[in-house]
């Protein structure tokens, strides 16, 4: 047998990439955490480790079989992800004061992570099959959307506005490259998602403290506005108490004595600012900027629509975790509880982002082959 | 072509779309990072710095007080405070029923202590090293202890009033460490401590200590000796006639030092919570009485300075009895014509009155005040009383005449030392004065005398003296206060308290004082006596003058002041007036008692 196909692809710069942004993640976990344990008794590090392995077992998994016979299966995927998703509010586990984790055994996991793939397939397979090639219209617009629309109240219900608003913009992402058919649509859409976070933000700011409470209050419940302020100045504190070369590994202040909240988790991009400074948050950037790249070029020479659109729906997805993530921590976005992927602690993202970065993969080295 | 990119289908240029809106994402990040990172820098590492430190103040050993000779008045001893850091108490509930066992608190308050979410929480403070011990013994955890230092005052209730006492937390309270307690309480150091969000104390790479500046010293004008002659002789008298009180004030006539300053009932600064608040006043500068006969000095004074009387002018003193504005005022003898010296010698109100009244409203007023009454003296301790001294323009028509004899007037103890060390001293006020010295790490502050002004000329106190010296013979009114080998001047005073109740003079509360100084051709000590209320007789002559004369014997042997009847230098002149200047700079200059600055001047002329 010839070399695998799979071997021959790959990109040896992308592993590189994809190892320093994981190691940056538990070095920055490790140094904030340390020996603390979570739940289970194991330190937060190590668990994050474990993940990461078993992440790459889902990348590999992702990135073996072949993403046209996963396409086969969409609907079945997507509908099956639906069900997981329709449980949680059933019988799921509540934590941090939403209901968002199914058990089974010991091991618990979020099937709102499993709806990105199932959504991400099922979009890909409902385009791909029936390419509008002038571009969507109004009637096509909202049947498509009809896919987003079920697990985005689903997942609002639980509440996590943070992943609602993530997993539109797999579809967002791919009704931008198809294209509308209205010029006016196209306009429309093109502005305000452009917009959408500067307006938000400006909105934002300028409503009333008991207005914010309540609208915050109705998109998600679980957050408390008053701590919500305190978290952005600790995390600013840290970020910008950082400066040029940063604090060193350990030296973080802010986020040594606890002052950064979540600071495993959602201000982790904090606690790097604080420790590496600019340089530090630089590198990290490049390292972003050139898996976006990889993304873009895997999208780009993808053999056939269905991997083109599914390799633009995971880069929008990633980059919208990115961006959202690091724009909360810096104050210019509100603190909607996205994790940074591949450097936040936490398990069921880690799993996915890996499962769909081998999902790249696979898409890439397959463009070659019939 | 069965190898169809369907990629055509899309416009190549969408796909760079969302890489420019990404780039675009990418860029505003990183404008927004540089302005945190870089413009905004300096901002919130002082919010990083101010968040996380926690400032442990670290109290300054306080300054010790010495007296002249350098005996030790107040000094701090280490004792023992102990805390808990609530979160490694392992069982507060057996904690803290030990705790209250060995430190005689309440057990649920010391549990609630014990549970507070804090970091650190004291117990008790200051304990003594017995209790210590005990809590050593059990090995509590989580209970620990700093050496703080306590105030103690090793002389006892020796000049308690003056010193006053330090509180818990290194803060002066009364007396002289109320007062110098700017001086003797140094500054504050800290510990800086890095803190985390949850106010518990960590130690940092790099841990801040900011070393307390020690209080400085304070030496005073008092000496222990002294202090202590004055406070066992009053004291005796005190028991002896069932008085309310008493003070005794031994003053440097020359400098305006303070060389003992004795009040009873007496005060402990040691025992301050058993004590009653009403003790810790210092009554000599504080409390202002009726002068009574010892005023008449202060009129006789004035009247020979404006030279309306000579000492051997005769003044018929109306055998007893004498009218002004409607009231007869008495003598205690009766007395005929006899010279202006008499007058003082034997205390005779008619007398004086009769001077007084030649001498006039105004000028009496400007003596009076001249001689420092009326207004506070400017002693460098807190409390002090200006007394009572109304204008002019409000006396009736009595008053002259009662003022005249030391009534309807208020002068504090300190106020009548300090004015009859004008006759002593060759006619200066000068300031009372109670800190010699402040040494601190950095050099010593000298406190100067002070002369306010000048009252009298060197001859009129010349001529008092002489008539001041008559009082204290065998035939004036004060025999009692004769110190065997030295000559006195002084006078005597029993004035009528008012009775509060009924506003008139009692009948049977008086004052009774005396006031001098000693040798009184060459004053070493000015010496007030004042017992309040003593019960029985009540005279001056009869109660202060033997407590003069007692503390005046022992202060001038220890002073090793030569008696000058018998003097050692017979062939030696006197010194005067600009000699006395020059001994009392010297005097200023090297600390010393202007006594012994005279013989280091040497008799030369």
């Amino acid at each position: 047998m010839a070399k695998s196909p799979i071997l021959s692809g790959i990109d040896k710069l992308f592993f590189l990439v994809l190892f320093f942004i994981l190691a940056f993640g538990v070095l920055s976990i490790y140094s904030v955490t340390g020996g603390i344990a979570g739940r289970s008794g194991t330190p937060f590090y190590l668990k994050q480790i474990t993940w990461i392995i078993v992440g790459c077992l889902a990348f590999l998994v992702m990135a073996w079989i072949d993403y046209r016979e996963m396409a086969r299966f969409a609907f079945p995927i997507y509908g099956i992800t639906l069900l997981l998703l329709a449980l949680v509010p059933l019988v799921g586990r509540t934590g941090m004061g939403a209901r968002r984790w199914l058990a089974i055994g010991s091991f618990s996991f979020q099937p709102s992570e499993l709806v990105k793939i199932g959504l991400l397939l099922a979009l890909a397979k409902h385009f791909s099959d029936d390419y509008p090639r002038s571009g969507l219209d109004l009637k096509r617009l909202m049947l498509s959307g009809l896919f987003l629309l079920v697990p985005f109240v689903f997942i609002l219900k639980q509440p996590d506005l943070g992943t609602a608003l993530s997993i539109s913009t797999i579809y967002l992402s791919m009704i931008f490259v198809l294209g509308l058919k209205s010029k006016f649509l196209i306009y429309f859409s093109l502005i305000s998602a452009m917009l959408s976070p500067f307006v938000g933000h400006f909105v934002w700011n300028n409503l009333k403290d008991y207005q914010k409470k309540r609208l915050f209050t109705f998109m998600n419940p679980a957050e408390d506005p008053t701590g919500t302020g305190y978290q952005i100045i600790q995390s600013k504190i840290a970020i910008g108490s950082g400066g040029l070369f940063g604090k060193g590994l350990f030296g973080g202040t802010q986020s040594q004595l606890k002052f950064l909240p979540e600071r495993h988790t959602d201000f982790i991009f904090s606690v790097l600012a604080e420790q590496w400074g600019f340089i530090g948050v630089l590198f990290l950037f490049i390292l972003f900027f050139l898996v976006i790249l990889w993304g873009i070029d895997v999208a780009v020479k993808a053999k056939d629509t269905l991997g083109s659109l599914m390799a633009i729906g995971i880069i929008g997805l990633i980059f919208f975790y990115f961006f959202i993530n690091v724009g909360m921590t810096l104050g210019v976005m509100p603190v909607v509880g996205v994790p940074l992927p591949l450097v936040s602690y936490g398990g069921s993202a880690m799993v996915t982002t890996l499962g769909m970065l081998g999902l790249l993969l696979n898409i890439k080295v397959r463009r070659l082959i019939r | 072509m069965a190898q169809q990119h369907t990629t055509d289908h899309f416009k190549p240029a969408s796909l760079f779309g969302v890489f420019f809106l990404m780039i675009g994402g990418f860029a505003l990040i990183l404008v927004r990072l540089v302005f945190i990172q870089g413009i905004e820098h300096e901002r919130w590492v002082k919010r990083a710095d101010r968040a996380q430190e926690k400032n442990v103040t670290i109290e300054a050993e306080r300054g010790t007080i010495y007296d002249r000779k350098g005996k030790i008045l107040a000094m701090n001893l280490d004792r023992p405070s102990i805390y808990a850091i609530p979160s490694e108490v392992q069982n507060p509930v057996s904690v803290s029923k030990q705790l209250a066992l060995i430190l005689g608190l309440p057990q649920n308050q010391l549990l609630k202590q014990l549970r507070k979410k804090s970091a650190f929480v004291w117990i008790k403070r200051k304990i003594t090293h017995e209790e210590m011990a005990k809590i050593e013994a059990k090995q509590l955890k989580g209970i620990r202890y700093v050496n703080e230092s306590k105030r103690t005052y090793p002389r006892g209730p020796l000049m308690g009033q003056l010193i006053g006492f330090a509180g818990l937390d290194n803060q002066g309270l009364e007396g002289v460490e109320l007062h110098h307690d700017a001086t003797l309480r140094g500054t504050e150091g800290a510990i800086i401590l890095e803190r985390d969000a949850y106010g518990k104390s960590v130690f940092p790479k790099d841990l801040q200590y900011i070393e307390p500046t020690p209080g400085k010293d304070l030496h005073l004008t008092l000496d222990e000796r002294i202090q202590y002659i004055s406070e066992r002789e009053l004291d005796l008298m005190v028991k002896k006639t069932g008085a309310k009180g008493g003070t005794a004030i031994v003053m440097d006539p020359w400098t305006g030092e303070i060389l003992s300053m004795a009040i009873r009932p007496e005060f402990d600064p040691n025992t301050v919570r058993t004590s009653n608040p009403s003790q810790w006043r210092n009554g000599a500068i504080s409390d202002f009485y009726e002068p009574g006969s010892t005023f008449k000095i202060v009129t006789a004074s004035a009247a020979i300075e404006e030279r309306l009387v000579t000492s051997d002018e005769l003044i018929d003193c109306e055998d007893g009895a004498y009218r002004v504005k409607g009231t007869t005022i008495h003598d205690h003898d009766p007395f005929g014509v006899i010279s202006f010296r008499q007058v003082i010698a034997h205390s005779s109100n008619i007398g004086t009155i009769k001077v007084a009244e030649v001498l006039g409203e105004d000028r009496l007023a400007s003596y009076i005040q001249a001689f420092g009454f009326g207004a506070k003296l400017g002693i460098d301790l807190s409390g002090e009383s200006s007394g009572l001294v109304r204008e002019t323009r409000h006396w009736s028509g009595r008053s002259l005449a009662s003022i005249s004899i030391g009534q309807e007037i208020g002068v504090t103890p300190l106020q009548m030392v300090t004015a009859t060390s004008v006759l002593a001293n060759g006619g200066y006020l000068m300031t009372p004065q109670i800190i010699r010295e402040i040494r601190g790490n950095h050099g010593e502050d000298h406190k100067a005398a002070h002369i306010q002004r000048r009252v009298l000329s060197e001859k009129t106190t010349k001529t008092m003296t002489d008539i001041l010296k008559e009082v204290v013979s065998t035939e004036g009114t004060a025999h009692r206060a004769i110190v065997p080998g030295y000559n006195v001047a002084g006078k005597t005073g029993t004035a009528q308290k008012i009775d509060p109740e009924t506003g008139r003079y009692s009948r049977n509360k008086y004052v009774s004082s005396f006031v001098g100084f000693v040798p009184a051709e060459d004053p070493v000590v000015t010496i007030l006596v004042m017992v309040d209320e003593p019960q029985g007789i009540a005279w001056g002559g009869e109660i202060a003058a033997p407590v003069f004369s007692n503390i005046a014997k022992e202060v001038l042997y220890y002073l090793k002041v030569p008696p000058t009847q018998t003097s050692p230098f017979p062939n030696a002149p006197k010194p005067v007036g600009h000699q006395k200047l020059k001994a009392l700079k010297i005097a200023n200059h090297n600390r010393t008692l202007v006594r012994d600055a005279y013989y280091e001047i040497g008799p030369s002329r």
